[in-house]
């Protein structure tokens, strides 16, 4: 091993310029794979994060209009689910499945007042389980409780931006927790909590007791949706089945075709981060291919200046060979010098691509946009890990022993009669 | 016999086809000191590539120590010529980049031995041939009398049984050519080497114990 890289180290030593120009095509391609799959990785990991205030195996389920003509009914028809879809759904046909449920319901257009201030919001009616479904973030006092509901109390969480618009513009958010505001039609509410606002909420104002909103607004039995969280579901299929077995049981009691997606809705947030997760993985596929083209460009490169190198060395090889090197030799020296400069260039590019990542890491990871008042990072820790270290290692030495197999053919080809030919 | 060539015959297919060799027989015992002579053009080259197995021949026997050499793998052929023949230049044939030493010691590398111990022998050889003080040079710090000594060291170190040499005093000057022929008198008669100098120079040819004329491809001694 020490002689074939001191003879590998020999021939590199007499080419430097050479070398290194073509060795910058190998570093060149790997730097690029690099940043190409840290860039990806910053896209999957700021999705993730983007994404991780909101639980994933959740639910949404709400009424629409039937596309198909069924059981004597035409298509069209609006479908409104109530409190019987709740406790259906709640109830043991999918125990297997289904853990919390929470009805919502809604009031839209309220005017709230506190002191000289006032707004116009959303009051929606949940449960004490919506906090965890959605991954409620208090920032002062709480979240609703089973007290609040047992005792219809006219009590409400209000959002962080609907705070800072009743306090004037402060975000002392304890200030407003405590006191009382009053709604247009002359209801007053206790603020019990603030909470953070995020996207999965964006309308979302006041959260009051569900059945306080039921009582006040008189909504009867009907619910605006119901959120439920679930469990065993694993694969893509699983969850199909399960929504489509749900989805036929809630059609079937509101009379539409069992199969009709549009009737009742079933939005499933499992199944929508897999989907995402498949594109992440497609966008990583597609980040490896344009790479390992760019470093074909590379081997290519390597591969043509040792066809230059055995060229030159062509009376060399006739010695050795007449002085009793097999042709296994010769194609092992002309491998080791190929991978040894892929190797070594190869290195040099990972390095630097993995340097610009963590500079792009510390410049840009913690920049945020802020759309629509939500904190929005674009690229979260664009960097790659040992496993991509690895992969590039073995694709290296496979790189560099596809580069030397024409030239070490050619070496192995060479007559000893070589060494006989006058230079 | 350690040498036993048997109507060799080799045509050269370059375009037209040229017989270079016509039945060529030839016997040369182990231990003898033989030249070979002929003008060029007389198919000597050719008969010396194919004693030194780098070359094929078509019709014919050649049997190297009793052992038929015909239709040889590559290796089978580097081992031949790694075990049983060492080669002498007219060029001396040395590789550049590598030191006085390395290039001595590289017939060993091919054998598996070991760093050290190839190393160890090198310069054994070279302080044979005195030149143990010019181990660490390259070839182009040397004179042509001391390359074709490191080479000589180089044909040696595997013990062959035969030592090709190629003129081996056509790059050298008359006082070293003779320094070089009297060194491999004296290796033959001391170390029992077979010596196949191929020559067209006869005051070379004449330091050998026997003489082989060789003339449009056949043998006239």
């Amino acid at each position: 091993m020490r002689n074939l890289f001191q003879e590998v180290w020999e021939s590199v030593r007499r080419n430097k310029l050479r070398t290194a120009l073509t060795g910058f095509a190998v570093a060149w391609g790997l730097f690029m794979l690099i940043v190409l799959l840290g860039i990806g990785n910053g896209l999957r990991h700021s999705t993730e994060a983007n994404m991780g205030d909101i639980s994933v195996n959740v639910m949404e389920v709400w009424g629409g209009r039937t596309s198909v003509p069924y059981d004597g009914l035409q298509e069209g028809r609006r479908i409104r689910i109530d409190e019987t879809d709740v406790r259906i759904t709640a109830g043991p046909d999918f125990a297997d499945v289904i853990d919390e449920v929470a009805p919502t319901i809604s009031q839209s257009g309220i005017r709230v007042s506190y002191g000289k201030r006032s707004l116009a919001t959303t009051l929606e009616g949940v449960t004490p389980e919506f906090s965890a479904m959605n991954k409620i973030q208090i920032l002062e006092g709480r979240f609703l409780n089973e007290k609040d509901m047992a005792g219809k109390r006219k009590v409400a969480v209000v959002s962080s931006r609907d705070a800072e618009n009743l306090l004037d513009g402060s975000t002392d958010y304890a200030q407003l927790v405590g006191r009382r505001v009053r709604t247009d039609s002359g209801i007053s509410l206790l603020v019990v909590g603030v909470f953070k606002v995020d996207r999965s909420s964006m309308g979302a104002s006041f959260y009051v007791p569900y059945a306080t909103l039921r009582g006040i607004y008189a909504k009867g039995q009907y619910v605006d949706d119901i959120t439920f969280t679930f469990h065993g579901l694993a694969s893509e299929e699983e969850n199909e089945a399960f929504e489509n077995r749900y989805r036929a049981i809630l059609n079937t009691r509101h009379r539409a075709d069992p199969t009709d997606v549009t009737a009742v809705r079933v939005f499933n947030r499992f199944r929508q981060s897999l989907m995402m997760d498949k594109g992440m993985n497609l966008l990583n596929v597609g980040l490896w291919i344009i790479g390992l083209f760019t470093l074909l460009s590379g081997i290519v490169g390597v591969s043509n200046i040792m066809l230059i190198t055995v060229k030159e060395r062509t009376h060399e090889f006739g010695i050795r060979k007449a002085i009793g090197a097999t042709p296994g030799a010769l194609i092992k020296l002309i491998i080791a010098e190929a991978v040894s400069i892929t190797g070594v260039f190869g290195y040099l590019g990972m390095i630097a691509g993995m340097a610009v990542c963590e500079v792009v890491n510390l410049v840009l990871g913690k920049n945020s946009m802020s759309v629509m008042g939500e904190e929005f990072r674009g690229i979260v820790d664009p960097t790659v890990g040992v496993d991509v270290a690895l992969e590039a290692t073995l694709l290296l030495i496979v790189a560099g022993t596809v580069a030397g197999l024409i030239p070490a053919w050619k070496a192995a080809r060479v007559r000893p009669i070589e060494a006989l030919r006058a230079d | 016999m350690l040498i036993d060539l048997k109507d060799i015959n080799k045509t050269y297919n370059n375009g037209q086809p040229l017989h270079v060799l016509k039945g060529v027989t030839l016997g040369i015992e182990a231990g003898e000191f033989v030249s070979i002579m002929g003008a060029s053009g007389s198919g000597k080259s050719t008969l010396l590539n194919i004693l030194g197995i780098l070359d094929n021949y078509d019709t014919g026997e050649y049997r190297l120590d009793g052992k038929l050499i015909k239709d040889l793998s590559e290796r089978q052929g580097a081992d031949y010529r790694n075990r049983m023949i060492g080669f002498i230049f007219q060029s001396f044939n040395l590789i550049s980049f590598k030191t006085a030493v390395e290039n001595v010691e590289l017939p060993l590398f091919y054998q598996g031995v070991s760093r050290r111990k190839r190393h160890a022998l090198a310069m054994e050889y070279l302080d044979r041939l005195g030149l143990k003080d010019w181990a660490s040079h390259y070839p182009n710090e040397m004179s042509g009398g001391q390359k074709q000594r490191v080479a000589i060291a180089r044909a040696l170190i595997t013990h062959p049984r035969i030592i090709l040499a190629d003129e081996p005093t056509g790059a050298l000057d008359s006082k070293t050519s003779v320094e070089v022929m009297d060194l491999l008198a004296q290796l033959n008669r001391e170390e029992k080497v077979t010596m196949i100098i191929v020559t067209h120079d006869p005051t070379v040819a004449e330091k050998t114990r026997r003489t082989i004329r060789i003339k449009d491809g056949i043998i006239e001694e």
